[in-house]
């Protein structure tokens, strides 16, 4: 499977962000950023699937939020970053 | 044993309080720090508990709610954001060491009192206009005295500090889960609350609202951005070093749970009615000074008895099974300001889960204590 990790500023960040995708049907996992893109040390994100992303990012700019980062996980579990 | 010493602790709780704080020992791992299920699973209560404070004082992002270890906790978290060596804050006449304290450790603080007199909503607003100027720091001021219990006008305390762009930090230590407490109308900087008392969570638990810029008091792991050695610039995580008080946050989310239930104002509205039983029973009382506020009056009634040291007077119903404060209550300041430093006083506060009878055998206790003093 893949999937996006949006990257969030705090664990508290994530759960809201978590929230407000649930509001609109796109489902979201709160887990721990993993270390290879977590250049900052410990942190957490919400972990979308793929087809969600456009529609996610779109509520979220909408309720004023803003993802650190983005990346996709791919099925071998490989990270990239995606850029807007 | 009669329990009226609500303001200072909230003895009965509801049952789910204490069952929720036992489950969370031994079900509750730390917020933020594992990705495993013991730790998410504390993770959603925290957060739950964040939103339940925000649908409670009108806080809209659960980010500027911050878990403190009790009310003082906070007001010092705030006063150390907004008042540096050298700075003015402005405070009311009915503060407790809970905010002095912190001033008087400020090197080179100048502190102004904005006292009004006792009961009087106009004349400490009165005292607030004359008091706080640009040049202020920061006003604080507590909603409800844990003396007197009076009412301050803090809602137009508010609308001055944000006409005069003065930051405003509330103590609501006495009207959380009382009064109305709101963040979002009042647009203050700070609310700080403790859990134990209105909210009836356990002890060593406490809320901060944060409306404003915020300095840590404290400094260390928060399992965010662990590579740097900054605090992170973010709430809540910027005031929450170290491993939360889980078990606490259990029992408080649940404390709160109860108040949203039975209604702030419903519970407000029955301590009022058992304070008013309490004076209607200790005015005809002859050697009894009440200190009786109307419609600017909580539900907690402070007396003296003539003759009789305060603090003799509460051993004495304690030992009659009637548990109260007595003293200064830690707050020299509101007795200076009300005319009581001298005597103290005997403070009866109530709670939910108090009745008529255990005020009518309190009082009944009083009676007898007075006539005792007069002979």
């Amino acid at each position: 499977m893949v999937y996006y990790l949006i990257i969030c500023r705090s664990l508290t960040y994530a759960q809201r962000t978590a929230q407000v995708l649930e509001r609109v049907g796109i489902p979201g996992w709160v887990q721990r950023s993993p270390k290879l893109i977590s250049k900052e040390g410990c942190g957490y994100c919400v972990r979308i699937p793929e087809r969600r992303l456009t529609d996610a990012l779109t509520v979220l700019r909408r309720e004023g939020m803003s993802p650190k980062q983005v990346f996709l996980q791919t099925a071998e579990g490989e990270y990239s970053e995606v850029r807007s | 044993m009669i329990y009226l010493d609500s303001a200072a602790t909230t003895l009965e709780k509801p049952g789910a309080v204490p069952r929720a704080s036992a489950w969370a020992m031994t079900h509750l791992a730390s917020p933020g720090r594992g990705g495993h299920a013991p730790g998410m699973r504390a993770a959603e209560l925290m957060y739950q508990l964040r939103e339940q404070a925000g649908r409670m004082f009108h806080v809209n992002d659960p980010e500027q709610v911050v878990l403190t270890s009790n009310a003082t906790h906070g007001l010092n978290i705030a006063i150390r954001s907004l008042v540096g060596p050298g700075g003015t804050a402005v405070i009311s006449g009915y503060e407790h060491n809970a905010v002095t304290r912190p001033l008087y450790a400020i090197p080179g603080v100048k502190v102004k009192e904005a006292a009004g007199p006792l009961f009087d909503p106009e004349g400490v607003y009165a005292a607030f206009e004359r008091e706080v100027t640009s040049d202020v720091d920061a006003v604080i001021c507590n909603h409800v005295s844990n003396v007197f219990g009076f009412i301050q006008p803090v809602g137009r305390i508010a609308q001055l500090c944000k006409e005069r762009g003065v930051p405003l930090i509330v103590d609501a230590s006495q009207s959380a889960g009382m009064l109305s407490v709101d963040m979002e109308n009042w647009g203050a900087a700070f609310i700080a609350m403790p859990g134990h008392k209105g909210l009836y969570g356990p002890q060593g638990t406490g809320l901060l609202l944060c409306g404003g810029q915020v300095q840590p008091l404290l400094y260390g792991g928060t399992g965010s951005l662990s590579a740097q050695q900054e605090m992170p610039d973010f709430l809540p995580d910027r005031l929450e070093a170290g491993t939360h008080n889980v078990c606490g946050a259990a029992g408080l989310l649940e404390g709160m749970k109860f108040v949203a239930r039975t209604g702030a104002g419903r519970i407000h509205r029955h301590e009022r009615a058992l304070a008013g039983r309490m004076m209607d029973a200790l005015e005809r009382c002859s050697g009894v000074t009440v200190f009786r506020g109307g419609d600017s009056q909580s539900g907690l009634c402070s007396m003296i008895v003539d003759g009789l040291d305060c603090e003799e007077a509460g051993e004495m119903l304690a030992k009659r099974g009637i548990a109260v404060r007595s003293g200064l209550h830690c707050a020299p300041l509101a007795h200076r300001t009300a005319g009581t430093v001298e005597t103290g006083t005997i403070r009866f506060s109530f709670s939910a889960f108090n009745h008529p009878d255990q005020v009518d055998q309190a009082a009944a206790a009083v009676r007898e204590l007075a006539r005792t003093a007069k002979k």
